[in-house]
């Protein structure tokens, strides 16, 4: 394989040995002795090189393997069929000699410990990961100069609020100064200003460091701030692999609107796409909101919400970016 | 050393952890006293319905003694290890874990080695304190000390050994409760922990003698009450928990080694 790259997969997949249950009392006895397996396959077949230094995204719905991916390259899980190396090794063969030149983030689990101080927890990683003390010095310099850092030093990591945990596990991800760092779902749950400020620390270690990072999310947000190339995956298989500018014209443009109507949902939904049928958007529902995906290069957001009061009462209204599902139902009917 | 290094600091972070926690180390303190007062009366009304001072060899003050040292035991040798290893199966920590620059059972173990030290201090040595002052000269203070520590070392590998290997049935059936339960009643009864060894049928104890768990309770307190204890005896009974700690730890390595791989290979 090649040594240009820090991560190789080729034709990787994964499948799951699923236990068919069966329903009711009966069926929980009957599953105690059952050998009916189903096997699920969560990655189809993915092939991918990453380049040191790069930052690519993984996107996709929640179930598309993204997860599986990431677990497999650190070395949790083994592939069914396919080769992969990441730093030239094996990632499940040797895991503990392996995880000293690796990162990981798990979405909202954290690696600190609870009860300690931050400060604590990186001076017990320190010695775990046996990080020189210059070196360890130099880090947390630069952690000085990226982030408030005074705020959090010394706050047990129980007492922190999601955002300032997320942060913490981030710096606390970087400290050994890892080759690769995997970020699953850095910014879930995070309000927009914490979400900008992981993403410019995500951004700025990764220039200094020059570490390759890979990241899942479903925000396109995160794709957009950070990554100049985009995998997608869905249902386990690769659907897109090219750099975010090309992706950009499947959603650069678009916006979702979001209303919350004070009549019955679903007369105004048929009647509504009557009304903007000449204005190109798109309309679905569920049971308390409108959505309608506007393309704002025909038409803006606000001439279809004009239209839209012409004749409806709102009782609420939100404008989002399109979500990823979007993006792929997208790519899906119009091909990349 | 610097090997150690990374071993001693995790020990290092539990201490810090624990002590953090005031109010559990009280209730622990307190909880142990509730016990202690609990089996004191039932002992004291087996006694007096044999109608004899001595029963199987014990008298009420001996058994008394047995008893106490074997809770103050228990409360530092007890590590929760199975809930622990369950909690990162349930909750998906383990991932975490598995990556971390070190094997996971030795991870595992000197992470909890923290609250090994601050029970060690909290509640066995002020028990031993106690009871060494109140029955004045019951215990003896000599070589008995050392072999007591050195048995009491190897008690906490085998007792360790054994929560991992139950710990590692988690993978496979993703519940604690019931098999730690039953891990638990199983370990306090055979080992001598909650009724000394004299007090059961010799069939029993013949069983018993086969079996790893003794080597937990019965063996260092025998040591530690003996006096002027024979050396070929000590000797003997060093030999045989040591052997148990090299077979359990043989076992539960290769047991967890089988059990990950089914892991990582069919997915967690």
């Amino acid at each position: 394989m090649n040594k240009e790259y820090m991560i190789e997969l080729k034709d990787i997949t994964k499948e799951f040995k699923v236990l068919n249950r069966r329903e009711g009392l009966k069926g929980s006895f009957q599953d105690l002795f059952s050998r009916d397996y189903k096997i699920v396959r969560a990655v189809d077949h993915i092939s991918l090189s990453v380049k040191p230094g790069e930052i690519v995204g993984f996107l996709g719905p929640n179930g598309a393997g993204k997860s599986t991916t990431i677990k497999m390259m650190t070395g949790v899980l083994e592939p069914t069929s396919g080769e992969l190396l990441v730093n030239g090794r094996i990632p499940y063969k040797n895991r503990t000699q392996n995880s000293q030149e690796i990162g990981v983030v798990f979405g909202q689990r954290s690696q600190l410990w609870w009860a300690l101080p931050l400060i604590e927890s990186f001076k017990l990683l320190k010695d775990i990961y046996q990080i020189p003390q210059d070196e360890y010095d130099g880090m947390m310099e630069l952690y000085g100069k990226l982030v408030n850092f005074d705020e959090i030093l010394h706050k047990p990591v129980r007492q922190m609020s999601l955002g300032q945990r997320t942060l913490s596990d981030i710096l606390a991800t970087f400290l050994h100064n890892p080759k690769v760092v995997f970020l699953d779902e850095p910014t879930i749950g995070l309000d927009v200003a914490m979400k900008s400020k992981i993403r410019e620390l995500i951004l700025e270690l990764n220039k200094q460091k020059h570490t390759t990072v890979i990241l899942t999310t479903h925000d396109m947000g995160d794709v957009d701030a950070l990554c100049e190339r985009i995998v997608i995956i869905d249902k386990g298989k690769m659907l897109y692999d090219n750099d975010i500018a090309h992706l950009r014209k499947f959603f650069g443009a678009y916006r979702t609107l979001k209303i919350r109507p004070r009549e019955n949902i679903g007369v105004m939904v048929e009647e509504l796409a009557k009304e903007l049928e000449t204005m190109d958007v798109r309309i679905s529902h569920d049971n308390e909101w409108v959505f309608l995906l506007v393309n704002e290069e025909k038409t803006s957001v606000l001439k279809v919400l004009g239209r839209i009061q012409e004749k409806h009462k709102i009782k609420d209204m939100q404008l989002e970016e399109i979500s990823t599902e979007d993006v792929i139902k997208k790519i899906y009917k119009e091909g990349i | 050393m610097n090997r150690l290094k990374k071993y001693f600091a995790l020990t290092r972070a539990g201490i810090i952890e624990c002590v953090n926690y005031r109010m559990a180390l009280v209730v622990m303190v307190f909880g142990n006293l509730l016990y202690l007062t609990l089996i004191y009366f039932v002992w004291k009304a087996i006694f007096a319905s044999s109608g004899s001072d001595v029963v199987n060899g014990m008298t009420f003050e001996s058994t008394m003694i047995y008893l106490v040292l074997a809770t103050a035991l228990f409360n530092f040798m007890e590590m929760y290890i199975v809930w622990e290893m369950g909690r990162d199966i349930q909750s998906g920590k383990i991932a975490l874990n598995l990556l971390k620059p070190m094997k996971y059972k030795d991870y595992l173990f000197w992470s909890v080695s923290g609250s090994f030290v601050v029970n060690f201090v909290f509640t066995f040595i002020p028990t031993f304190l106690i009871v060494m002052l109140v029955t004045k000269g019951t215990i003896a203070i000599g070589i008995n000390l050392i072999y007591f520590i050195i048995a009491v070392v190897l008690a906490v590998i085998i007792n360790y050994e054994i929560d991992f290997i139950i710990g590692t049935v988690c993978l496979y059936t993703e519940s604690i409760w019931g098999i730690n339960v039953m891990k638990q009643a199983v370990v306090a009864l055979l080992s001598g922990a909650t009724i000394p060894l004299a007090f059961f049928p010799d069939k029993l104890r013949a069983v018993i003698a086969y079996l790893p768990f003794r080597a937990i309770y019965d063996t260092p307190l025998t040591i530690l009450l003996s006096h002027n204890p024979d050396t070929g005896m000590v000797a003997e009974k060093m030999l045989v928990s040591f052997a148990w700690a090299v077979v359990m730890s043989l076992i539960s390595n290769l047991f967890w080694r089988i059990s990950i791989k089914q892991v990582t290979v069919n997915g967690g």
